[in-house]
């Protein structure tokens, strides 16, 4: 089950450059949706992809779902080869993506992403309107409802930030 | 348990007008007054808050499937008399 401070603090230990997205993310926007995975976006550059690879090995990452039999090798060149993956570790479920249908890649991601401050290390999320946008392209039924809910916020935020302009 | 007061900014949400993003996530069935109680907290502690709900959902998971076995436990100790 998800340890979002463990796994959180895995990627600042391994100093992975990532952006959190989903669930994760809409929750830090304000969006009262409960989730059972972390899902970030990564950065491709193969430091990254070799910082990534040692930090998913210390929490034993499997391919979620995958049948046992299934050869998989955890490193660097695998995630090279494929783009997202759905991992189980030990401290719970984690989706990495290489590319956020909606948003594009870790670098269009990281851009204008909110800092938070959290568990002693600073974390990316990914801005609310580009939440917004990776929702919709997604499309999924589970998606619908948190959507909706983010869309409200985003129209209280501007609404907020016209009232006090006003002022 | 006191009243919750809203602010005027608040009311936007959780009386929205129709034709508002508010008005279609509340008729989606968002309860819009969960999402308040967020948006009162930063960024940090709406993490935290889920953090420590998920803590509570695995405690709680131990709980059942410790209950589980027990109980499966019991009745085949019942069957065996």
């Amino acid at each position: 089950m998800l340890d979002i401070e463990r796994e959180l603090k895995l990627f600042a230990e391994y100093k992975i450059d990532c952006v959190v997205i989903g669930g994760i993310a809409a929750r830090a926007h304000g969006s009262s949706y409960e989730t059972n995975d972390l899902d970030v976006c990564y950065a491709r550059d193969s430091a990254n992809l070799d910082k990534l690879a040692a930090a998913l090995a210390s929490v034993h990452a499997s391919l979620r779902g995958a049948p046992k039999d299934i050869p998989f090798r955890l490193n660097a060149e695998t995630l090279r080869h494929g783009l997202n993956f759905t991992f189980d570790t030990d401290i719970g479920p984690l989706d990495l993506l290489g590319e956020v249908r909606g948003v594009g890649f870790y670098e269009e991601c990281a851009k204008d992403c909110i800092r938070i401050e959290m568990f002693g290390e600073v974390f990316c999320i990914l801005a609310l309107a580009k939440l917004i946008l990776a929702k919709r392209a997604a499309g999924r039924p589970k998606d619908m409802a948190v959507l909706a809910e983010l869309e409200a916020i985003l129209e209280f935020e501007t609404v907020n930030k016209l009232r006090s302009e006003d002022k | 348990m006191d009243k919750v007061e809203y602010t005027e900014a608040e009311r936007w949400l959780i009386e929205p007008k129709p034709g508002t993003a508010a008005a279609r996530a509340r008729d989606f069935g968002v309860d819009l007054s969960l999402t308040v109680s967020n948006l009162r907290l930063t960024p940090e502690e709406r993490i935290r808050q889920l953090d420590k709900f998920q803590s509570v959902m695995r405690e709680l998971r131990k709980a059942v499937v410790t209950a589980k076995q027990n109980a499966g436990h019991r009745a085949g100790t019942e069957t065996l008399r």
